[in-house]
């Protein structure tokens, strides 16, 4: 067993690291946060060309060859800064799916785009009805000559304004709460039939809902077998819940942290906050639910690299856990700055709102803890 | 990183399960043939004693050696040591102890043929308990102390041959001076043990009247007035191992079989949502706390210290614990309230009698509240 991180490791969370603190402060976050775009394209270049956006791809692929854990180191520091750039949607979600399940020719085409920042991508699975049910889809998709139409409408699909391609998850047979008949397919967000409506998430990120009309795509667009997306479709949800894990992590760690600065700054009753025995032992309490979601953040990304039987089951603890910690980190750590926590202009209120947003993002705490318990 | 045990960890891991498999007595026998165990574990090479050092005839186990014999004497309910000698007061022995003292007293320690126990509590010093207030007084030839004062909570006195015992010297400086280590022997007749009877209505902690006791210099242990530092460092050794974690995997494994014997309307009780959440939420938890155990491991393996994350396992650990006793509790339904023997599920009795002994666990070694306050300042240093 060996618990620590390889040299390379330990240098990605130092230029990450350093990346954060130099360019997120609070104040230019959120500035990005409210232009057109809502993060920075420099920035996703200079991700191209620090080799981030390659991280998780294999080196056959042109990538580096990373594994979940060097996404979680990545992800925990990105949490730190709150950064906005579409690191989840395009390289995480939509990579991985390529990488996993993609041909050749979608491998080829698709993942240099990736790696280079010129392609940014989203993956719309959610549907009104799905609740967190990722196998409810009503959006289908209809043979069509040599390819396929696509009706239906996906919602709150992250990143959607930005994506130059969608991966969309549709029925090609069965009825709405079945696993088998699901296919998935690689849709050019441009394309005709497209009608998107987008909108800012609470967390300051970009969502968008999209109604898809007849929309074409060929058999070369289709991502692995038809009928089979469902396992597909969990294995991208199992590496998005470890990457949004990390993030949590890193920001429940500013939040706690933030917290304890703060009340040793702030004087009532003639004493440092810091000082009354209630809010130390709260504060206590935020430490140790963060330890422990971090625990368990690493013992899943650790099972899911090494393809351990074990690891839907934790995958399923963990979320649970990272909602439970979060809820809790994030509400004391408002209730303990007081007013001014619940200012936009202290950057508590930004990761409150963050970790609020991850717990709705594939499956919260109550859908994962049945699961779990199942 | 890798979550695996190294090959030579492996076959570590499969020597102590082979051993355990070998010896362990089963049944009725784990009351009869408890010394031969111990003897076997004494013949392997010193894992009677496995934590002390090869110097004092211990294995000299790494820290994940020692983590892999932990979690499989736990995982296979082997017959546990009372800790008072062995894990308690041998360290001190070791660290503070004349060569004389070591002779005298380790291998009574280790062969069991002497019980222990700890003299540390008072009815003034409890959390505080730097606040004690028994008192030794040196005779005017300096060769003995008196001491007269009161011990509370002290748990097996009534069996214990000795008991080690801080008290104090000096009273003109801050409280944690003026505190020294003495070991008493209980047969004194200026020794009176009176027992406390539990809520659960067990008896396993006393209190200890101590009048007009003379105690030789030579039982003392290191300087007169540095019981405090002595004393201290053993406290954190206590409080690491009240977490109990592998214990906690084991009861909470057996919970849900509990829950899967009773029968509700058509299904189990593991059918009802509130109580199936309930198991599920702590066994996301002990998950957790599992692998921050390990976390902590890897620090000390690794040369460090333990790190940050290790001065919540007591806390949370115990806490867990008390949630597990929950849960059987009400498992048992409506024989949560019986007190006879043999009344109800199997499971009934003990989960009663562990609901109420369990509360003790947030209590000794350290409250909760009082952990709470040592982790804010000595963890977030907050003054």
């Amino acid at each position: 067993m060996d618990l620590a991180f390889t040299e390379e490791q330990n240098l990605l969370r130092d230029s990450v690291r350093k990346f954060v603190d130099s360019q997120y402060a609070i104040s230019g976050r959120n500035k990005l946060s409210a232009s057109a775009a809502g993060f920075s394209r420099d920035y996703w270049q200079q991700y191209a060309e620090l080799g981030w956006l390659a991280l998780p791809f294999s080196e056959a692929d042109g990538g580096i060859g990373g594994t979940p854990v060097d996404t979680m180191v990545l992800m925990e520091e990105f949490g730190r800064g709150l950064v906005l750039e579409p690191y989840l949607a395009t390289v995480v979600m939509f990579g991985s799916a390529i990488s996993m399940a993609g041909n050749e020719a979608q491998r080829a085409e698709l993942l240099p785009a990736i790696m280079d920042g010129s392609l940014m991508a989203s993956f719309a699975y959610a549907e009104a009805q799905s609740h967190h049910d990722l196998n409810n889809i009503e959006t289908s998709a209809a043979a069509d000559g040599d390819g396929y139409l696509i009706n239906g409408e996906k919602c709150v699909v992250l990143n959607g304004q930005s994506a130059g391609k969608l991966l969309v998850s549709t029925r090609t047979s069965g009825t709405s709460q079945d696993h088998t008949g699901i296919t998935l397919f690689i849709v050019d967000a441009a394309a005709s039939g497209i009608k998107r409506t987008d909108y800012p998430t609470v967390d300051g990120l970009r969502a968008a809902d999209i109604k898809f009309t007849d929309v074409r795509v060929s058999a070369a667009d289709q991502l692995g077998e038809t009928g089979k997306g469902y396992a597909i479709v969990e294995s991208i949800a199992n590496r998005a819940i470890l990457a949004l894990a990390a993030e949590a992590v890193g920001a429940m760690e500013v939040l706690y942290q933030d917290t304890i600065a703060y009340t040793k700054q702030r004087r009532q009753f003639d004493h440092p906050l810091s000082e009354f025995q209630v809010l130390k032992h709260r504060m206590t309490e935020m430490f140790m639910e963060h330890a422990l979601a971090k625990s368990l953040c690493m013992k899943a990304t650790m099972l899911e690299t090494q393809g351990s039987a074990e690891t839907q089951r934790t995958i399923h603890a963990l979320k649970y856990l990272i909602g439970k910690a979060s809820r809790f980190v994030g509400q004391n750590a408002v209730q303990l700055h007081g007013g001014m926590g619940m200012t936009e202009e202290l950057r508590v209120a930004h990761y409150f709102k963050r970790l609020m947003v991850i717990d709705s993002q594939f499956g919260n705490t109550d859908h994962h803890l049945e699961r779990f318990v199942a | 990183m890798d979550i695996e045990f190294s090959t030579a960890d492996l076959a570590f891991q499969q020597d102590v399960q082979a051993f355990i498999k070998a010896n362990l007595p089963r049944g009725m026998d784990m009351w009869t043939k408890r010394s031969e165990w111990f003897q076997a574990l004494r013949d392997k090479g010193g894992w009677d004693v496995a934590k002390w050092p090869v110097a004092f005839g211990g294995p000299g186990f790494t820290p994940t050696q020692r983590y892999i014999f932990d979690l499989e004497m736990s995982r296979n309910s082997t017959p546990p040591q009372i800790p008072f000698g062995v894990t308690m007061l041998a360290p001190i022995l070791m660290n503070y102890g004349t060569r004389e003292q070591q002779e005298r007293f380790l291998p009574g320690i280790r062969d069991g043929s002497v019980n222990w126990c700890q003299g540390y509590s008072e009815p003034g010093a409890g959390s505080d308990l730097a606040n004690l207030q028994t008192k030794a007084v040196l005779a005017a030839d300096g060769s003995h102390y008196v001491v007269n004062g009161q011990k509370i909570w002290t748990t097996l006195a009534h069996i214990a041959h000795w008991m080690f015992c801080l008290v104090r010297t000096d009273n003109t400086g801050i409280k944690q001076e003026g505190i020294t280590f003495l070991l008493i022997p209980m047969n004194d007749p200026g020794i009176e043990i009176k027992p406390i009877i539990t809520l659960g209505g067990s008896h396993s902690v006393n209190e200890v009247y101590i009048t007009d006791v003379k105690v030789p210099v030579a039982d003392r242990i290191g300087e007169e007035g540095k019981g405090w530092t002595y004393a201290k460092g053993l406290l954190v050794h206590e409080r690491t191992g009240l977490a109990g974690i592998q214990n906690s995997v084991l009861a909470l494994s057996k919970a849900r079989n509990n829950a899967l014997q009773v029968k509700v309307g058509d299904g189990t009780l593991l059918d009802v949502p509130a109580f199936r959440n309930k198991l599920g939420a702590l066994e996301a938890e002990l998950l957790a706390l599992e692998f921050t155990e390990l976390r902590s491991l890897a620090s000390v393996s690794a040369g460090s210290d333990p790190g940050p994350e290790s001065s919540i396992m007591k806390l949370k650990g115990t806490e867990i614990q008390q949630r597990i006793s929950e849960l059987n509790l009400e498992a048992a339904g409506v024989y949560a309230a019986a007190w006879g023997e043999q009344v109800g599920p199997g499971f009934a009795r003990a989960a009663t009698s562990a609901y109420l002994g369990t509360r003790a666990t947030t209590i000794f070694g350290g409250a909760s509240e009082v952990q709470k306050d040592v982790i804010a300042k000595n963890v977030l240093g907050l003054g």
